[in-house]
């Protein structure tokens, strides 16, 4: 399942990754991205907010980061291919893979005992629950996740057509 | 070429922050001017270098993504091509940054005119591990592909070979074709025939052309030809109709398709990776939370090694002048002459020469302390991190560190505004720069809180003072913003380039020319400006100097209606009037126009604290100083602009002092 959407301020976090499918309508900034080699089928990876908000540090793979706002990124039309667990993209009962696990070992040692590590399947079966509710897809067990703990897991999102 | 003709030139272009400044230093070494480029004020560089038997204008470029312009500086680029095609293109690449610069580097290479390509930073691509196929790009391109390192010099005589043999057997470049869409192929190749067939007479490639003229507004900056004109002005309307996204963000997506595979190429398959010290270090300086108190920090050290540094170096000058001075006046030689000539010696071209030379420490540190800043690749995270905030007033970050040293002296703040990316973000900060406090106020407002208020609420006093003037920055940002003062305000997509070290050779470089460029370019017109205000003063000279009776004296009384209402007499006018020159003197001259030897009681007798007030709010808002002044007018290069400055200060100031000395009126102050 792809989806191309507007993804809104709020929702543009570390460690999220998008491909853009359309640049946006303000021309002077769709131009400058387009000169910039930031074009339709770019890969974007938010590498930071800046402390203040409103800024952001993008990856685009192909040489230096560079810094744009929000509002410009959100005029966007973005296929999300990676974020946050914590991120409000992630949609309810869709299948994630699990990309990488950041903070401490401790954590990430924790979380590899109740069977999360990278690769596992999970599925949000309800969303707005808290503590967050994650279901590994293979074993159905299930773990419960704080929000400081989801924040640490970024995962991707699995294409099922391409599957199929 | 014929090398007893003119000299061969050459311009450096390239995306913005790839070295082109760095290699035009190693390139021109000693022999450099800069100016600004008519009508905006973006810098401009030239210098010239020996190259065999030739002798080679070097030409540097403003920093541009493509000759399509989305900013001033891009259209400057992109009018330098086509009015005044160079003989030969040098594009420097950034090797770490292969793809973008590619765009650009295609684009150019389809004009047809002979070109070279610099891929720059080899040490730092080494010292990643990464190797280039530097073959395979000159193949592709068709033209000498060199590489080099601009900041250790390795590579320039194999750069400065390339140069030459270009220079000999100049070919025109046989750019690899980009294929576009078919409707785009049509309106070029129509566009391209038509052009063929009129009289339009350029070295440049006809498709080149005909490509900048579909994007351009208008094409009769370079054409008067109807027929080609009519022509494109078809094309646009049926382009704008048929593709459903603007028609140089469809070509630069054909560009960049070609780039990416070129860079494959070049890169072997090898993956961008980024530098890990930057990665480490912008993990602290960027960082969530001590990211800001970081920069605080660093902004304090800033400000401190600028004036910490530059003052008592000031000081020391200021003494062996007035020294000198005293000591040239008292020559027998000098004392023979009439009075009114002794003055004007000492008391006009002496003390305006002394101006400017108090000048001189602060910008040599100012622009020492930027460079480092700006090569080292923080001035990039200042912008990140401050940008919020700017964002308001319609700037960008980087204008954050211009106005916050413009509170220690407006001069070399305003001189800073050079580094920012945008004319309307440089516009719109040399435009605030005079509403700092800059030091040479403060020294007024301790003088005259200390006459007129106890110890206690003095200094509580100095800080209303500075809140006032953050208030004015801001409240006056947002007026300009709102009145489009500065034209539009451009995108702010910045790439955050690696820390790098700074080379002394760059950064003292840099100083030098700064203070070349301020005596050679704002020293004139501040020494006209102190012996404007040294005519207003001494003249008549039959009367003491600085009295009623002087045309100062009589201006200050014919203004005295206007400055009546704020609660400021003739006297304080006068001064006023000498604060054009240099806050620093407004208490000095206070001291001569009130005559008298105890200045404290005169003053103290003849103004109410609320009026001492209202005198050091005006103070703070009008003109800064007829240096700042020659600063906003060298570095905007527009009347304009400086006549804004001007004006808006003095109608700030006024009404400012006015809605505070009525209102206390109001309130039974007096
Ligand atoms: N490591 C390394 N750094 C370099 C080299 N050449 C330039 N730099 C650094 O790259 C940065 C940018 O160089 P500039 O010469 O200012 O680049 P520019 O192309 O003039 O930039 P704009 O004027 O903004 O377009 C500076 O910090 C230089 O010190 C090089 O060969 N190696
Ligand atoms: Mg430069």
């Amino acid at each position: 399942m792809t989806r191309t959407q507007h993804i809104p301020v709020s929702a543009l976090l570390a460690h999220s990754e998008c491909i853009i499918h359309s640049l946006g309508s303000d021309d002077k900034t769709v131009q400058r991205l387009a000169q910039m080699g930031i074009l339709p089928g770019t890969h974007l990876q938010i590498i930071r907010v800046a402390p203040l908000g409103g800024t952001i540090e993008v990856n685009d793979g192909q040489g230096q980061n560079f810094a744009l706002r929000q509002q410009e990124v959100a005029a966007m039309s973005c296929e999300p291919v990676a974020m946050p667990l914590i991120s409000e993209l992630v949609a309810e009962g869709q299948t994630y893979m699990i990309r990488d696990i950041r903070g401490g070992k401790t954590f990430q040692l924790r979380m590899a005992a109740a069977g999360l590590q990278e690769g596992s399947l999970i599925q949000i079966r309800k969303a707005g629950v808290k503590p967050m509710q994650a279901h590994f897809v293979d074993t159905n067990k299930q773990i419960s996740l704080g929000e400081g703990e989801a924040k640490k897991i970024i995962v991707e999102v699995i294409n099922h057509e391409s599957n199929s | 070429m014929n090398p007893t003709v003119e000299p061969i030139t050459i311009a450096l272009a390239s995306i913005p922050n790839s070295g082109k400044t760095t290699l035009f230093n190693r390139l021109t070494g000693s022999s450099q001017s800069t100016g600004n480029w008519p009508g905006v004020s973006v810098e401009q560089k030239s210098g010239l270098f020996p190259l065999g038997e030739y002798s080679v204008t070097l030409i540097d470029l403003p920093g541009a993504y493509a000759l399509s312009p989305v900013t001033e500086e891009e259209q400057v680029v992109r009018d330098y091509f086509l009015n005044s095609p160079p003989d030969i293109i040098l594009n420097v690449l950034d090797a770490g940054n292969l793809q973008r610069g590619l765009g650009l580097t295609l684009q150019m290479a389809a004009s047809a005119l002979p070109m070279v390509v610099a891929v720059n930073m080899m040490d730092e691509t080494r010292r990643r591990g990464i190797t280039l196929d530097l073959r395979a790009m000159a193949l592709h391109l068709g033209v000498p592909v060199i590489e080099l390192s601009a900041k250790t010099g390795e590579g320039l005589p194999d750069l400065k070979d390339a140069l030459y043999e270009v220079i000999k057997h100049p070919e025109k470049t046989r750019a690899p074709h980009i294929s576009c869409p078919p409707l785009l192929e049509k309106a070029f190749f129509q566009i391209t025939e038509a052009i063929g067939k009129s009289t339009i007479d350029t070295r440049l490639d006809h498709t080149f052309l005909a490509m900048r003229m579909l994007e351009a507004e208008s094409q009769s900056q370079w054409t008067s030809n109807e027929k080609v004109a009519a022509l494109t002005r078809k094309w646009q309307r049926r382009l704008k109709q048929s593709l459903h996204t603007s028609f140089p963000v469809v070509c630069a997506g054909c560009r960049f398709n070609a780039a990416r595979g070129l860079a494959m190429e070049v890169l072997g398959g090898q993956p961008v990776i980024e530098d890990k010290l930057s990665r480490r270090l912008d993990h602290i300086f960027l960082h969530r939370f001590f990211g800001l108190p970081i920069f605080i920090m660093l902004m304090f050290l800033l400000f401190q090694g600028v004036y910490g540094l530059g003052a008592p170096l000031q000081e020391v000058l200021s003494v062996a002048f007035d020294r000198a001075g005293s000591w040239l006046s008292s020559q027998t030689m000098v004392l023979s002459l009439p009075a009114w000539l002794q003055s004007f010696l000492f008391d006009g071209i002496w003390q305006g020469v002394a101006v400017v030379t108090s000048f001189l420490p602060i910008i040599a540190l100012f622009f020492f302390f930027m460079s480092v800043i700006e090569d080292s690749g923080y001035m990039a995270r200042v912008a990140f991190l401050m940008d919020r905030l700017m964002h308001r007033l319609g700037l960008d970050g980087k204008a954050f560190i211009s106005i916050l040293l413009g509170y220690g002296c407006n001069v070399p703040a305003v001189m800073g505004t050079r580094i920012l990316t945008s004319n309307y973000s440089r516009i719109l900060t040399m435009l605030l720069i005079p509403f700092t406090l800059c030091t040479a106020r403060l020294q007024i407002f301790v003088f005259l809180t200390a006459i007129f208020f106890t110890s206690t609420i003095a200094p509580w006093i100095i800080l209303a003072l500075y809140s006032c003037s953050f208030v004015a920055v801001i409240l006056t940002g947002f007026m300009l913003k709102l009145f489009r003062i500065g034209g539009a305000p451009e995108p702010f997509i910045m790439e955050i380039p690696p820390y790098r070290f700074p080379t002394p050779r760059s950064v003292g470089l840099r100083s030098w020319y700064e203070m070349k460029d301020f005596l050679s370019r704002a020293a004139p017109l501040i020494i006209a400006g102190v012996l404007l205000v040294w005519l207003l003063s001494h003249m008549p000279t039959n009367v003491p100097p600085a009295s009623a009776a002087t045309w100062a004296g009589q201006l200050g009384q014919i203004l005295a209606p206007v400055f009546q209402p704020l609660g400021i007499g003739w006297q304080e006018t006068v001064a006023l009037i000498f604060g054009f020159i240099a806050k620093e003197i407004v208490v000095g001259s206070l001291a001569v126009i009130y005559g008298g030897t105890d200045l404290v009681g005169l003053m103290s007798n003849h103004i109410t604290p609320m009026q001492s007030l209202s005198f050091m709010i005006f103070c703070l808002l009008y003109t800064p100083c007829v240096a700042t002044i020659a600063a906003i007018w060298t570095e905007s290069r527009s009347l304009r602009i400086t006549l804004i400055s001007l004006v808006s200060g003095l109608a700030i100031a006024w009404l400012t002092s006015f809605i505070f000395y009525q209102s206390g009126l109001l309130f039974g102050f007096h």
